[in-house]
């Protein structure tokens, strides 16, 4: 057997055989589960350190590791041994084990395949096979998470279907299903017609706009790790690599359709980070940044840069690594306090220190703040739409504002999370005691919070250098002079200086109290929460009625289909009376109208 | 002994002593009814066997007098074997599970009587091999499902019953109208020789008549849109295993199977391309409509039946393309509508056994209380919505790759949007029946009884392994001969008569 093949089989058989040993046998699953996700991620290790490689059979290219998928495949085997880990404890006493875990191997075999398969007809069976295994993943949430389980496969299974008819178009336009041999360039009017159908399909996995709204819906119901799993790492990690793949080698790629991808990254950016900020809970304010967030995976890549492509790619890879650990970080919150609810929680930080410590670093990360790694790769964005200026593109400043608008919200947006998790007051839930997690369960959150550190103040030396250029096949050219090492340098200087001047300054001693309004000390039904502040947004003229809207569902592509679809069956239902006189004249009406159509000629 | 005979006369027979042997002993009917599907399966199963050449079996040992018959004859070739299959295999898992479900009404002898009737029926449609045989088998198992549909006698069946009868008999009285038509034209009935003789006659418009009243009649029976109307009563008021009978194997041995040989086989469907456009706008409308008629109701049985229209709408669209690839996935289509439709209304079945109700709002969380059910009807599901890995990924992959192959570019647009709206309510159909919050009245539960849930598990494990059929071992045994025969067209007078 090919090597290639053990990062798909192993896991597939494990995960089938979980589903069928009965949950009442204890330890087995996470047993399994850790094993085999442990032993995908050192396979994963090891394909990296052999790429590139092929695996060929009846003279057809199948499965192909190469520069891009590399990269990708060892980052997948990465979060699916940190997120078992993760799942360990906090499964533990969950009813739907052998589901869950059973999925969980099986995303991740799935996973693999649809990084490693260069026959497309391979690609859209675990493409498609994926959305199955999100299904019975949010299914593994308990009785509250149908709908959004529904939701969730209607949306990724249908652009699986999207993705279906692109491939069939490719295959009537070039003859082949073999990645390696196609390119496309725009001189017929149906490559149009593949590009924006793979590019939804990609859409719909990464949770771009139009086809994100899953994302939110089935993160409040879907047990936390597999949120993490599912949309914050691996289905990230596919959409962009099928859209990386569509740039770099199916198409050759014009200015309308980067203008298309654009369009779509900038509108995501805004977007979905204005409605994160208003939300109230923890689960969706993080899913709506998963959602934000691509829009400058999409945005780079649309760049047609080398460095924008470039900045795309990395900032995927970062943003799986802040996002995993974001997620985790508020499963560890949600597993001690059995909330999400941010007005129910707060002042964690002193009982959680290293929850705090990762979600954090991740925080900093995801808002842009050097020298962490969300800076490097949203600078590197920056620099390809600076670059598309410099080629003579007009609108490059309006993708520029948006992109750095959309930055300084998302900070806004955490330093709101930061606050009412983890600083302030404590509330009426936190008031009773809570501990840290376990080792098991802050283990992966810290490793993800550590790499979110070396990756940005190493950024050209190793994830850069090992990573994105082997896989963009040219170098790049760096615009601004960014050398992340000396600005750490400085940085920590920085903060040693403000440090010194903060105890300097207190020396004196200062008095601690609580808050208090009047003189009255707070209870903790009326204490001052950070989301009080950023219902002002939401208040703002031109903002409540588009959040209204937006609340309202009618921006979701879901909901309005299902109105539309549902308006024309019900039409249609209510010409279905029961009487058969009615019937038998449609009975009577076809006859007619074949009558006329085969026998007009001849009468 | 030809062994060809038997498929008819081993139900027929049983069907005859099914009122005896139950006087005798009551629990006989379920071991006579049982033992005669078990036979067929296997016996279908050895028709496979005996390879892909085309049988003709002469009743009474009337042999052709100068290539021309004179007698009753039956006709197996890899079409008939292919349906075969298809009729048999699912009759055996729908009588497997009539013996717990059938405990729900009374008189268990009379429904096995008339069921084993329509099984006779339908395994003579697809041998015959000649028209008149083919109607009178088509009127047999024909009255057999009305009155299966009427069987469990309340005003709701009685009605649909009858809107069936109306409207099959519509239908029927076209099609013996138009063989009459065809007998006065051709001189003859028997398919094979009827074939030839039209072909001398080119196009005459006395046939393009008939083609019109056969295309009619046979849509009726097909239920394609505007000829359905009698399907979304008819099949959800039968007893659960006649529905899956109903909408797995009937309308396609009565309808599709009927077209295909009629038009492929004796007319040749290169003389009357018009015929092809036809099959194609019957089939997406029916496909479309069928789709968005299903999304919005709410009521188990009667969704899956709007579904099937919409499924034998995609079987009739990959026909009309008439190349080999859209006659293959209309085919693997088929066979595939066959496991997981027959499959889904056995779930539905199951579930209106134990909780007396098949209407969703009132349904929710019973995938906990029974598994098996739940499980197996979430693969139909899958499989029908057309996600890979299952069987109906690959069947309107095929479909949607012919319709682009063949210049059909919109119309594959069309294909793939229906089956976005095909895996909407299908997931509609999870959500509200199988999970969610357990209903408090569903506190007792239990699962299915055992007959039910093995034969529901058999078909999911058919319907998991579908895909299979594309490799090419089984391919060439199952899919190809069937698929040869249809694009053979007019060579299938030449295969039966030997000339």
């Amino acid at each position: 057997m090919n090597p290639l093949l053990y990062p798909i089989v192993i896991p597939f058989i494990a995960g089938l055989l979980l589903y069928v040993i009965p949950r009442r046998v204890k330890g087995i699953h996470e047993a399994a589960a850790l094993l085999v996700s442990a032993g995908t991620f050192g396979l994963t290790v090891w394909l990296f350190l052999q790429k590139p490689m092929e695996w060929t059979t009846q003279n057809s290219l199948i499965l192909r590791l190469d520069d891009l998928s590399a990269f990708i495949l060892l980052a997948a085997g990465l979060f699916g041994f940190l997120i078992a880990l993760y799942s360990v404890i906090y499964m533990k006493d969950r009813n739907q084990r052998s589901m869950y875990y059973g999925s969980l191997l099986l995303t991740l075999g799935a996973t693999c395949g649809a990084l490693m398969s260069n026959h497309l007809i391979l690609l859209l069976i675990f493409w498609g096979f994926l959305g199955i295994t999100l299904y019975l993943l949010i299914q593994s949430g308990g009785d509250g998470a149908a709908p959004a389980a529904k939701k969730s496969l209607i949306i990724v299974g249908g652009s699986d279907a999207l993705l279906l008819l692109g491939i069939v178009f490719i295959y009537s336009l070039t003859g082949t299903f073999e990645m390696d041999k196609i390119l496309l360039s725009f001189n017929n009017g149906l490559v149009t017609w593949v590009f924006v159908l793979l590019a939804l399909s990609a859409f719909a996995k990464a949770g771009s706009l139009p086809l994100h709204t899953w994302i939110p819906d089935m993160a409040m119901h879907t047990p936390i790790p597999a949120t993490a799993l599912m949309p914050a790492a691996l289905d990230k990690l596919l959409g962009i690599y099928l859209l990386g793949r569509m740039v770099l080698n199916l198409f050759q790629m014009t200015g309308a359709m980067n203008l298309f991808l654009m369009i779509v990254g900038a509108v995501t950016i805004i977007t979905a980070v204005m409605m994160a900020l208003v939300q109230h809970d923890l689960r969706k304010l993080l899913a709506y940044h998963a959602v934000s967030q691509v829009g400058y995976m999409v945005l780079g890549i649309g760049t047609g840069t080398v460095i924008g492509i470039a900045g795309g790619l990395f900032h995927m890879l970062n943003n799986t690594l802040y996002k995993t650990c974001l997620f985790l970080t508020g499963g560890s919150v949600k597993y001690r306090t059995g909330s999400t609810d941010l007005d129910e929680l707060g002042g964690l930080a002193r009982f959680m220190p290293m929850t705090f410590l990762s979600f954090i670093f991740a925080a900093l990360a995801i808002s842009g703040i050097p020298p962490l790694n969300g800076f490097v790769s949203k600078w590197m964005v920056y620099q390809g739409l600076v670059e598309l200026g410099r080629e003579g593109d007009k609108l490059w400043v309006v993708w520029l504002l948006a992109a750095m608008f959309g930055s300084g919200l998302t900070l806004a947006s955490f330093m709101k999370l930061t606050h009412t998790v983890f600083l302030g007051d404590s509330a009426k839930r936190a008031g009773r005691k809570i501990k840290e997690v376990g080792f098991i369960m802050w283990l992966p959150t810290v490793i993800l919070a550590v790499l979110c550190v070396l990756f940005g103040v190493f950024a050209i030396q190793v994830p850069l250098k090992h990573f994105i250029i082997p896989a963009m096949g040219s170098d790049i050219e760096y615009i601004g002079s960014w050398s992340p090492g000396l600005a750490t340098v400085m940085i920590l200087i920085g903060i040693g200086i403000g440090f010194l001047i903060y105890l300097a300054g207190n020396l004196k001693g200062i008095r601690e109290a609580d808050s208090f309004i009047g003189g009255e000390e707070l209870d903790s039904e009326t204490r001052v929460t950070g989301t009080g502040f950023y219902n002002t947004i939401r208040e703002m003229g031109m903002f409540s009625r588009i959040y209204r809207w937006a609340e309202d569902k009618w921006f979701d592509v879901y909901d309005l289909g299902n109105h539309l679809f549902s308006g024309i069956g019900g039409v249609l239902s209510k010409a279905h009376t029961g009487v058969l006189n009615l019937y038998v004249f449609w009975f009577v009406f076809g006859l007619i109208v074949l009558l006329i159509v085969l026998m007009g000629g001849s009468l | 002994m030809n062994f060809i005979p038997l498929f008819v006369i081993v139900p027929l027979g049983a069907a005859f002593l099914m009122p005896v042997v139950s006087r005798l002993w009551k629990g006989m009917s379920d071991v006579l009814g049982n033992l005669a599907a078990l036979f067929l399966m296997v016996w279908s199963f050895a028709a496979l066997q005996m390879g892909h050449e085309t049988t003709v079996f002469y009743a009474g040992g009337w042999e052709p007098v100068a290539s021309i018959p004179i007698g009753i004859a039956m006709v197996m070739d890899g079409l008939t074997v292919f349906m075969l299959i298809i009729i048999n295999v699912i009759g055996f898992a729908v009588t497997l599970y009539s013996v717990n479900y059938m405990n729900h009404y009374t008189d268990k002898a009379k429904y096995y009587t008339l069921f084993l009737l329509m099984m006779a029926g339908l395994n003579g449609v697809v041998l015959a091999g000649d028209l008149f045989n083919l109607f009178v088998f088509l009127e047999i198992s024909a009255i057999a499902s009305y009155s299966l549909v009427a069987f469990g006698i309340g005003s709701e069946e009685l009605e649909a019953s009858f809107k069936y009868q109306i409207l099959g008999g519509t239908a029927s009285t076209l099609i013996l109208m138009g063989i009459a038509f065809f007998y006065h034209m051709t001189g003859t009935l028997n398919l094979a020789d009827a074939s030839t003789v039209i072909q001398q006659l080119g196009t005459h418009p006395g046939i393009i008549f008939v083609s019109i009243l056969f295309l009619v009649g046979f849509s009726l029976k097909a239920a394609l849109i505007p000829f359905h109307a009698w399907l979304p009563d008819a099949h959800p008021s039968a007893p659960a295993p006649i529905s899956a009978m109903l909408s797995g194997v009937v309308i396609k041995v009565l309808g599709v199977y009927a077209l295909i040989r009629i038009f492929f086989n004796v007319f040749g469907i290169t003389a009357m391309p018009s015929v092809l456009t036809i099959f194609i706008v019957l089939g997406s409308v029916s496909m479309v409509a069928g789709a968005f008629l299903a999304i919005s109701q709410s009521d188990f049985k009667r969704m899956l039946a709007y579904s099937s229209i919409s499924q034998i709408g995609y079987v009739l669209f990959a026909l009309g393309l008439g190349t080999p690839l859209g006659i293959l996935g209309a085919m693997f289509h088929l066979i595939n509508h066959a496991a997981f439709k027959s499959l889904l209304f056995l779930n539905s079945g199951a579930v209106v056994y134990r909780t007396n109700t098949r209407d969703l709002d009132q349904l929710g969380g019973i995938s906990q209380k029974m598994p098996v059910t739940g499980i197996t009807s979430l693969l139909g599901s899958l499989s029908i919505s057309g996600l890979p890995p299952f069987g109906g990924f690959w069947s309107k992959l095929i479909i949607i790759m012919a319709a682009v192959e063949s210049g059909h570019f919109a119309l594959a647009g069309v294909a793939v949007f229906t089956s976005i709206v095909t895996l909407a309510y299908y997931m509609k159909l999870q959500k509200e029946a199988f999970y969610g919050a357990l209903k408090a009245s569903f506190g007792k539960l239990k699962e299915a009884p055992f007959l039910m849930s093995l034969s529901v598990i058999l078909l999911a494990i058919v319907v998991t392994g579908m895909g299979l059929l594309l490799i090419p071992e089984f391919k060439s045994v199952i899919l190809d001969p069937a698929v040869k025969i249809i694009s053979g067209g007019l060579n299938y007078s030449k295969l039966v008569l030997g000339g």
